[in-house]
């Protein structure tokens, strides 16, 4: 069953987001003033929640580590950073795509899109480091410490909007959006969820099983310097 | 000049391909690199 978990999640996260996003594009009233172009917002609002999600899972698991020193914490904060960075990419493509049509250009420099775009460098910066240093302990106390510091941005990134005369729109919550989209947002926002956790639990696998190659290739060194 | 936005399906389409394309390519890399990994192993 533990091994089928991430399969039903991702099976039931693109179900509800094949069905979210109909109900987005084919059923939703389009906005008073954006028009169809709106319809974006029932992609681009869940990617940003369970973007946001994946960097506090991540910052959870860099805690966890430091704490435990246990290696499956290491593991699972890697999932964490590269789903997020996947989250990251498909947010700033979509905000981008979406601003096009409503600033009047693909990007501005303002509070909330320079903040997202700091921690989505940050984390592939953390990935490159990752890929520098060979020996597990040490990467994973480098990462765990990067990953803290990175995750300093996210709450800036969340009340950016609130913080400073920003472009971009304040959060989307059931307050902000108009009842009409309610549904579809919502519905989207566990597809995302679940594909997202689905991911992470793959991910994490594959952490997994190249720390234990990793672990055990010195390991039969040992052994076998021993048997000389 | 109205101040609504006109059209714009154009904008609508592209998002959500690049959403499902991103979805589809990294469940598709995650596959592979497991498979390999489980072939070594």
């Amino acid at each position: 069953m533990k091994a089928k978990l991430p399969w039903i999640f991702l099976a039931l996260g693109t179900l509800l987001l094949v069905g979210g996003s109909y109900m987005g594009l084919f059923v939703a009233p389009a906005e008073r003033y954006m028009g169809d172009v709106q319809r974006i917002m029932y992609v681009h609002v869940p990617t940003a929640w369970n973007w946001m999600l994946a960097v506090l899972f991540a910052f959870g698991c860099a805690i966890a580590f430091l704490f435990t020193n246990n290696l499956k914490w290491d593991s699972r904060m890697e999932a964490g950073i590269e789903v997020g960075v996947l989250l990251g990419f498909l947010l700033c493509c979509q905000g981008a795509i979406w601003a096009k049509p409503t600033w009047g250009v693909w990007w501005d420099w303002d509070p909330r899109l320079t903040s997202v775009a700091v921690l989505l460098v940050a984390s592939l910066g953390i990935l490159a480091l990752r890929g520098f240093v060979d020996e597990p302990p040490r990467r994973a106390v480098w990462s765990a410490v990067a990953t803290i510091i990175a995750s300093v941005d996210l709450p800036i990134v969340y009340f950016s909007v609130k913080w400073w005369n920003s472009l971009h729109q304040p959060q989307s919550t059931p307050e902000t959006v108009a009842s009409a989209f309610h549904v579809p947002l919502r519905v989207n926002a566990f597809g995302v969820l679940f594909l997202m956790i689905g991911f992470i639990m793959l991910r994490t696998r594959v952490a997994a099983l190249r720390l234990k190659r990793e672990v055990d290739v010195p390991q039969m060194h040992q052994e076998a310097g021993e048997l000389a | 000049m109205s101040g609504v936005v006109q059209g714009g399906w154009e904008f609508v389409i592209a998002a959500y391909t690049i959403t499902a394309l991103g979805f589809l390519i990294y469940g598709a890399s995650l596959v592979m690199r497991l498979r390999e990994l489980k072939e070594d192993d």
